[in-house]
């Protein structure tokens, strides 16, 4: 571990700090994922509030304050945790959040009892054991690096080498049953990963935040990601890198190590949950305004060369009282159709240019096919799985069936317009 | 086809088989065979184990009592025989994964779950994803599908295990009459290549005009055999009460 402190361009506490939290950041994200796949972040936050009456009782029974210690305890009461939510879902059918709710709650009291009986009865010892509340990157030491990486390394080697068990349970659990893998153990082993990852992260990051370590690299991962695979690998990076920046802020700013690193982690996942290509708000919004926008300006075309056709050229104020639609739409659209060169304004009346005409023309074909698809659409012997797109039907049915398409319609005494 | 088809030893056969949810029997007593190379299904009203049956064959659900046969020998020791189609909202859809990646787990238990898989696992993914007309969308997120290429994606990773022996849980759920027609078109050419599908289904007006056999259930076996002899109104009033009652074209439209 010395080769890497010394490699650092930081203080020795520093550089023990940032390694920390890129072990616990990295440990968390990878980890964290598969409880948050499986929709059961909550679980997360359970089993970390519920490390702190370990810690308590581990001090208690051994008088030891460093990290590893207190950690087999912590992990000791993660487990007896999850085996409580496990057994109140089961035996008294109750609900996962309702379980998730009393093992939260009773277990996290009992550390909070545990803490406030410690402090009064023995006041110098007890100092330190408050850090797992918030969590406090300061304090680690050297030999806790080597125990939190080793055991960070052995559970990602073993991801990586079950990497094809845990992807088929985590999609599809009776499927994985159907093919002779061990269901059950392989849910004890997500367990036993969650609870290796709250207790590499818990002294750090706090009891009370930790889960939004566990949570904040998958939701930021998958944002990015489609593929199992590499969102294990983006969730750890981004766990490392929220991790290392929040301790590193809260050690040169004196400010609290796990809120640090929550916030931090919370500006990241914000990014990402709003500027994310095509699953970010921003994408998606723009998406929806432009398709708005592109109904609005087709609607006001097929409205305009329906005035045309009934009479002379209309006004705005005409077309707006034709078409049903209010003035500051029929505005907008035209003033769009106009950008496109769709229109000629004169004296006041519009009228479609020859390019107009002809998006007209395009606009009432795509229409007259989804009619046809509708009316005929049944008869056709689809090869595959392709599946009608009614904005092109052409390219998403292809150019044979559209003729057939069209073929059957005409047989059928259809007429296309 | 009933004639053919009881000369040929049943793919699957279900002896007096019991299982409870929480003390109360969801099958009780069931006793069933189904024929190779047959498309049947099992119709029953709602709650009458027709899931739990399917789950209890490929061992998903602890069973009380009785046994299952695949192709004469237990379950348990067949298990290879069996592709199990679970029901398509048991998944979650926004899971990060592609069509392709999906239909490869059916190949995991053949080429083992660490190594990689082989030009042949390669070979036999590519053509069921082909063969559930899924090409185009090989390497799509499953999130993007419609329910029908859903229900696709899972045929193919069944015929990706090249089991003799297809269960399907209620792959018609939520699905147009055009999807199910050629989901059934489907399911029926993988019959005629030699394969036993067993079909959970809602629709008797289906089973009736489609399939070759049907196991009728209401917890207890109400009737099984060839559709015109286990799907008659007498057998459909015993399995759905009164309610099922009337004349034949009331039973076609029935669907519970």
């Amino acid at each position: 571990m010395d080769w890497l402190i010394n490699l650092l361009p930081f203080s020795y506490t520093d550089s023990v700090v940032f390694i920390g939290a890129v072990i616990l950041g990295v440990a968390a994200g990878v980890l964290g994922a598969f409880a948050v796949l499986r929709q059961r972040s909550l679980v997360g936050d359970a089993l970390s509030h519920a490390t702190l009456p370990g810690v308590c009782v581990a001090f208690i029974a051994t008088g030891a304050k460093d990290a590893s210690t207190l950690a087999v305890g912590a992990a000791v009461a993660g487990f007896i945790g999850a085996a409580m939510i496990l057994a109140i879902e089961r035996t008294g059918r109750i609900r996962p959040d309702a379980a998730i709710g009393v093992v939260l709650t009773s277990f996290f009291s009992l550390g909070i009892v545990l803490l406030t009986f410690l402090a009064n009865f023995n006041n110098a010892n007890q100092a330190g054991l408050d850090r797992y509340l918030f969590g406090q990157a300061a304090g680690l030491l050297e030999s806790d690096l080597v125990a939190m990486g080793s055991l960070c390394a052995v559970s990602l080697l073993l991801v990586a080498l079950a990497f094809r068990p845990l992807k088929t349970a985590l999609f599809d659990m009776s499927f994985a049953g159907s093919v002779g893998l061990p269901v059950r153990l392989i849910e004890l082993a997500m367990t036993a990963m969650l609870v290796i990852a709250i207790v590499i992260g818990v002294r750090t990051v706090g009891a009370i935040l930790m889960v939004a370590m566990l949570v904040v690299p998958t939701v930021t991962a998958r944002q990015l990601t489609s593929r199992l695979s590499l969102l294990l690998v983006i969730a750890g990076i981004v766990g490392a890198m929220v991790g290392s920046t929040g301790a590193l802020i809260s050690a040169s700013a004196t400010l609290p190590t796990g809120p640090t690193i929550v916030i931090v982690g919370f500006c990241v996942a914000l990014m990402a949950i709003l500027l994310a290509p095509r699953r970010g708000v921003l994408w998606r919004s723009g998406k929806l305004l432009r398709d708005r926008r592109r109904a609005l300006n087709e609607g006001v075309l097929i409205d305009l060369e329906t005035a045309l056709h009934a009479g002379a050229p209309p006004t705005t104020e005409e077309l707006a009282t034709l078409s049903g639609r209010p003035a500051s739409q029929v505005k907008k659209g035209l003033r769009d159709l106009d950008r496109a060169g769709a229109l000629r304004t004169e004296q006041g009346r519009i009228h479609l240019t020859e390019s107009g005409a002809g998006m007209v023309h395009a606009l009432l074909h795509q229409r007259s096919l989804w009619s046809a698809w509708l009316e005929y659409g049944w008869t056709l012997d689809i090869p595959d799985a392709r599946e009608p797109d009614p904005r092109d039907l052409k390219s998403s049915l292809g150019d044979d069936l559209t003729n057939t398409l069209l073929q059957r319609a005409r047989e059928g005494g259809w007429t296309a317009s | 086809m009933s004639a053919a088809s009881e000369l040929k030893a049943p793919a699957l056969e279900v002896r007096r088989l019991t299982a409870s949810y929480s003390s109360r029997p969801a099958l009780w007593d069931v006793d069933a065979e189904f024929p190779e190379s047959s498309l049947a299904a099992i119709v029953g009203p709602n709650g009458a184990g027709k899931s739990t049956l399917l789950k209890a064959i490929v061992g998903l659900q602890p069973v009380d009592a009785g046994h299952v046969l695949i192709d004469g020998k237990p379950a348990s020791e067949n298990l290879d025989r069996v592709a199990y189609v679970p029901q398509r909202d048991a998944v979650d859809w926004d899971f990060p994964i592609t069509v392709k990646e999906v239909v490869e787990m059916g190949r995991y238990r053949e080429a083992g779950w660490i190594s990689r898989l082989g030009q042949r696992d390669h070979e036999l993914v590519d053509q069921a994803i082909e063969r559930v007309g899924m090409g185009p969308f090989a390497r799509r997120q499953i999130g993007e599908l419609s329910g029908g290429q859903r229900q696709r994606v899972f045929i193919a990773r069944a015929l990706a295990q090249e089991a003799p022996l297809m269960l399907l849980d209620e792959p018609f759920a939520g699905v147009d009459a055009r999807t199910e027609s050629a989901l059934l078109d489907l399911l029926l050419s993988i019959r005629d290549g030699g394969r036993t599908v067993v079909v959970v289904h809602h629709d008797i007006g289906t089973v009736r005009s489609r399939f070759d056999w049907a196991l009728l259930l209401n917890v207890r076996t109400v009737a099984c055999g060839p559709v015109a002899e286990s799907l008659s109104p007498d057998s459909l009033r015993r399995a759905y009460g009164g309610s099922a009652g009337g004349s034949d074209v009331e039973l076609g439209e029935w669907t519970g």
